[in-house]
């Protein structure tokens, strides 16, 4: 194993820790869970770049590992479920902010329409609405 | 639809004394200036468990001595990381001032940073305003900041942590938009959230509010706040 994976690798289970923490907040149960479920994923990932590991990349990472082995509480622990994975994509090189990227179609008759162009007029992008 | 000023309870005079400590301006000044990567380290900072500079130094490398972004020239013209320690002892002092009033502090720190970086465009930034329509009763919550012009106006509510979206504040967002709508204005309502897009969209994907009328405006989007008129 690398080093970058070995990094990912320990990270990703620290970070499993500190959902176990967070979920113990029953109202947030599903937010933990989504958030770990998202987040778990993309560390790993970060673990499978080409990418020469930055200076003290590696270093770095173990030190946001300590930072939330000491939490306690775990209202503190589930601000730091969105917090950590970009602490350590931040280190490692990478982001954390996309989710895994479709399968590609091989399917030439696909007649799916075009996906909207995004608006260029308000400073922000709108929410995407999705239907429950 | 006409803005006023919100009334001043004892929570609000409180909390109004953490809105004006000189701390609170410092650090939006230099959150405006940084780059995302040091918007995460202070997120982190005003978080952590740890108030050692040398411990966060070493978990964020690339923003300080060693790394390749200390070397760049930050937006205000000096090197990066300098704004990085500057940014660093600003955000240990908030999270020296212990757990209850840190989170004061943060909540405060990304109002004045939204306001901070919306005055770039050179109008009047407002806050704690509630917007009053015709035949409607008023929300009790004010906006934290706005921007009033008679045209387009805009109304903001700002949060540090994506937990803290949740039904009542998109549904009076919603609202506000919805009963502006009714009376012929345009009214752009969105959030301030200091923190990831994707940990918001995470939140959002499990609320039944309506909220494709509201704009969302995420950690690494904060810039766009001061770029262009909606």
């Amino acid at each position: 194993m690398s080093q970058r994976a070995e990094a990912a690798a320990r990270a990703a289970l620290a970070y499993r820790a500190l959902a176990d923490l967070a979920e113990t907040v029953e109202d947030e149960w599903q937010y933990v869970n989504d958030l770990a479920d998202a987040y778990q994923a993309s560390i790993l990932e970060l673990g499978a770049l080409v990418a020469p590991l930055p200076v003290g990349a590696a270093a770095a990472v173990e030190e946001a590992i300590d930072e939330i082995g000491l939490i306690t509480d775990p209202h503190k622990a589930i601000d730091w479920l969105s917090t950590f994975p970009h602490v350590v994509a931040i280190a490692l090189g990478g982001s954390v902010d996309h989710g895994p990227e479709p399968a590609p179609s091989d399917d030439s008759d696909d007649d799916s329409p075009e996906p909207p162009a995004p608006d260029d007029d308000p400073p922000f992008r709108l929410l995407q609405f999705h239907p429950r | 639809m006409r803005f006023q000023d919100a009334a001043r309870d004892a929570r609000t005079v409180v909390y109004a004394g953490i809105q004006a400590d000189p701390l609170v301006a410092r650090v939006a000044t230099l959150l405006v200036l940084a780059s995302p990567a040091e918007r995460w380290m202070a997120r982190a900072v005003m978080n952590g468990e740890r108030t050692e500079a040398e411990f966060w130094r070493r978990m964020f490398p690339t923003l300080f001595d060693d790394g390749p972004a200390a070397d760049a020239v930050s937006g205000d013209g000096n090197a990066a990381g300098d704004l990085a320690e500057s940014l660093l002892a600003a955000s240990l002092e908030v999270a020296n001032r212990g757990e209850q009033a840190r989170s004061q502090f943060r909540g405060a720190i990304v109002e004045e940073l939204t306001a901070k970086l919306l005055a770039r465009r050179g109008g009047t930034v407002r806050r704690e305003r509630r917007v009053l329509f015709d035949g409607v009763p008023a929300e009790i919550h004010p906006y934290d900041v706005t921007v009033e012009p008679p045209s387009k106006p805009e109304v903001y509510d700002c949060k540090w942590g994506a937990r803290g979206i949740n039904a009542d504040v998109l549904n009076q967002l919603d609202d506000a938009q919805s009963h502006a709508a009714d009376e012929d204005i345009e009214l752009t309502v969105a959030l301030v959230v200091f923190d990831a897009r994707r940990s918001a969209e995470i939140r959002l994907d499990r609320s039944r509010a309506r909220r494709d009328r509201t704009g969302l405006v995420a950690l690494e989007d904060l810039d766009e706040l001061g770029t262009a008129a909606p």
